[in-house]
């Protein structure tokens, strides 16, 4: 049978956003893959090159639309470190509770996508009732339930509100024992199985040579994760285990996220213990007058604290839900960056596209994508 | 691992390309090299001090030359490493780090269609987010997205 080579996207249920997977096949044989991206490139580096330093936040959470408050985490951690500014111990508890709800967001929010995407309807209506109850906290808190610009340089832009706490509670309890259930529709059953053991395997040593990181890397047996290893926020004082698999496969890959969503969970109640008791200021104190609000009059004396601003480059590096995501400011002493750059771990998981497709069938694209987690926006930026 | 461990293990394989060492904070270092041993210092990097992971590579433009700076990360040591080098603007290539640390493909190729820095016997030196045949370099300082006029409104938040 003679080669030809396919377009899966731009348009395509796989996707899960706009991209394109040019796939080379003989048969139903993959032979080759070429994913194009850049569809929805926006110049988010180009555009923070003109913008006040916390005019950047906002930009942050069109970055990824599962995981804005991560993105906003890991601008401020460089931005901060470039501008040496230290925000106060219950800004970063709470960036830290963002942070993990956050990933129960995006995890449950994978998991409604992936096996919508192996043709099971039913965990997907679940999966989107219980991430409503996440979004339902980020809104009673920063207003939002997709573009929060909650934190700020030098701290969080507001406090928790009355009775937040025992809320979120509330909402761990109930997802608790929903995880059981995600189990028992998944893993429990042989539809799932199939269509998932032993699909995609990328071996620990393959993940390291190509740039993968987050939960593909850890599903390939290997335990890192920079929560652990690099400690940024209050991630050291927290009791947590790094979720691991040995499979390097689809279903290796599900194991590690909903093992994450259980660290989470366990995380989540510690912080809220720790808000509960510590009362306190959530911005710093002492800042530089233009950054204490998003548009302080930058009128005359603007001009004379333009000359006070340092001069630093700032590197930052968080566990974001899809991997490790980093940050580089240059700070040439102007009220803005001077050059912005942002490494998505989805960008890194997708070059590696090759490895894990080629010698599987067309039919497995979509199991073995959508355990990827790609999330296009950023990628793209 | 100190700035002074990176010297220690890279100045033996590569000599006088090895323009130094300092501090960064929150990493191991950051070495600055000469683009001549671009392809020692990698490998050195890579097999002597044990930073198998290549995580990020990026452009600045400084107008009168352009820098390119890799991130790379120890599983042993459990640190990241910075390092970077300068290239004159009229002339801006180097050595692809893609021959020893695969992941610097797609990394590489945005920074040559953003930063227009050539990388010297890169695999597949494509458009990567741009459209193909795109004429520009979006992330250089000429490239402006706003008339200046526009820029002067801004800066003064009126």
């Amino acid at each position: 049978m003679s080669e030809m080579w396919i377009n899966m996207g731009p348009q395509h249920p796989m996707t899960h956003g706009l991209w394109n997977l040019r796939v080379k096949i003989e048969g139903e044989l993959i032979l080759d893959v070429d994913p194009e991206m850049g569809y929805l490139h926006r110049g988010i580096e180009k555009i923070s090159e003109d913008r006040h330093y916390n005019e950047v936040i906002t930009l942050m959470d069109r970055t990824c639309y599962v995981a804005g408050l991560a993105w906003e985490h890991l601008y401020i951690l460089a931005a901060e470190d470039a501008l040496h500014i230290t925000p106060p111990e219950r800004a970063e508890y709470l960036r830290t509770m963002c942070d993990e709800f956050q990933r129960v967001g995006s995890h449950i929010m994978w998991y409604a996508a992936f096996v919508q995407d192996l043709g099971l309807m039913s965990p997907f209506l679940y999966g989107m009732r219980d991430r409503d109850l996440v979004l339902d906290l980020f809104q009673s808190y920063t207003g939002a339930r997709m573009t929060y610009e909650y934190m700020r340089v030098g701290g969080v832009r507001s406090d928790l509100p009355l009775g937040f706490t025992d809320r979120a509670r509330r909402v761990l309890d109930w997802l608790t024992a929903r995880f059981v259930e995600y189990d028992q529709l998944c893993l429990g059953s042989a539809i799932f199985r199939k269509r998932c053991d032993g699909l995609g395997v990328l071996k620990a040593t393959d993940c390291v040579e190509h740039g993968v990181t987050g939960p593909m890397l850890r599903s390939a047996g290997m335990k890192r994760d920079l929560r652990r290893d690099r400690p940024y926020a209050v991630y050291d004082q927290l009791d947590f285990d790094v979720a691991v698999a040995d499979g390097a496969d689809v279903t290796a890959r599900y194991l590690v996220r909903m093992e994450e969503l259980r660290q989470s969970v366990r995380m989540l109640r510690q912080i809220l213990d720790w808000l509960d008791r510590h009362p306190g200021p959530a911005m710093a104190e002492e800042l530089p007058r233009w950054l204490g609000a998003p548009y302080a009059p930058v009128g005359k004396e603007g001009y004379l604290l333009k000359r006070n601003y340092p001069k630093g480059v700032g590197f930052s590096s968080v566990e974001e839900p899809h991997g490790e995501a980093q940050a580089y400011v240059v700070n040439e002493g102007t009220e803005h960056p001077y050059r912005v750059k942002f490494r998505s771990p989805v960008f890194a998981n997708i070059s590696a596209a090759r490895q894990y497709l080629v010698g599987y069938h067309v039919a497995d694209i979509p199991p073995i994508m959508g355990s990827v987690d790609v999330c296009v926006g950023e990628v793209d930026r | 691992m100190q700035p002074a461990d990176l010297e220690a293990a890279l100045r033996p394989s590569v000599g006088a390309h090895l323009l130094g060492t300092e501090p960064f904070e929150g990493t191991a270092g950051r070495v600055r090299f000469a683009r001549e041993g671009a392809l020692d210092v990698f490998r050195a990097v890579k097999d002597r001090l044990g930073f198998r992971h290549l995580s990020m590579v990026g452009g600045i433009d400084w107008v009168d030359h352009r820098e390119v700076f890799y991130v790379v990360w120890s599983d042993d040591a459990r640190q990241y490493a910075l390092l970077s080098t300068d290239l004159p603007a009229a002339d801006p290539h180097v050595e692809t780090a893609s021959s020893v640390w695969p992941s610097a493909n797609w990394h590489e190729r945005e920074t040559w269609e953003l930063v227009d820095i050539q990388f010297d016997h890169h695999p597949d030196l494509r458009h990567l987010l741009m459209p193909d045949g795109y004429a520009f370099h979006p992330l250089l300082r000429s490239f402006k997205i706003h008339e200046p006029e526009d820029l002067e409104v801004k800066s003064r938040h009126v």
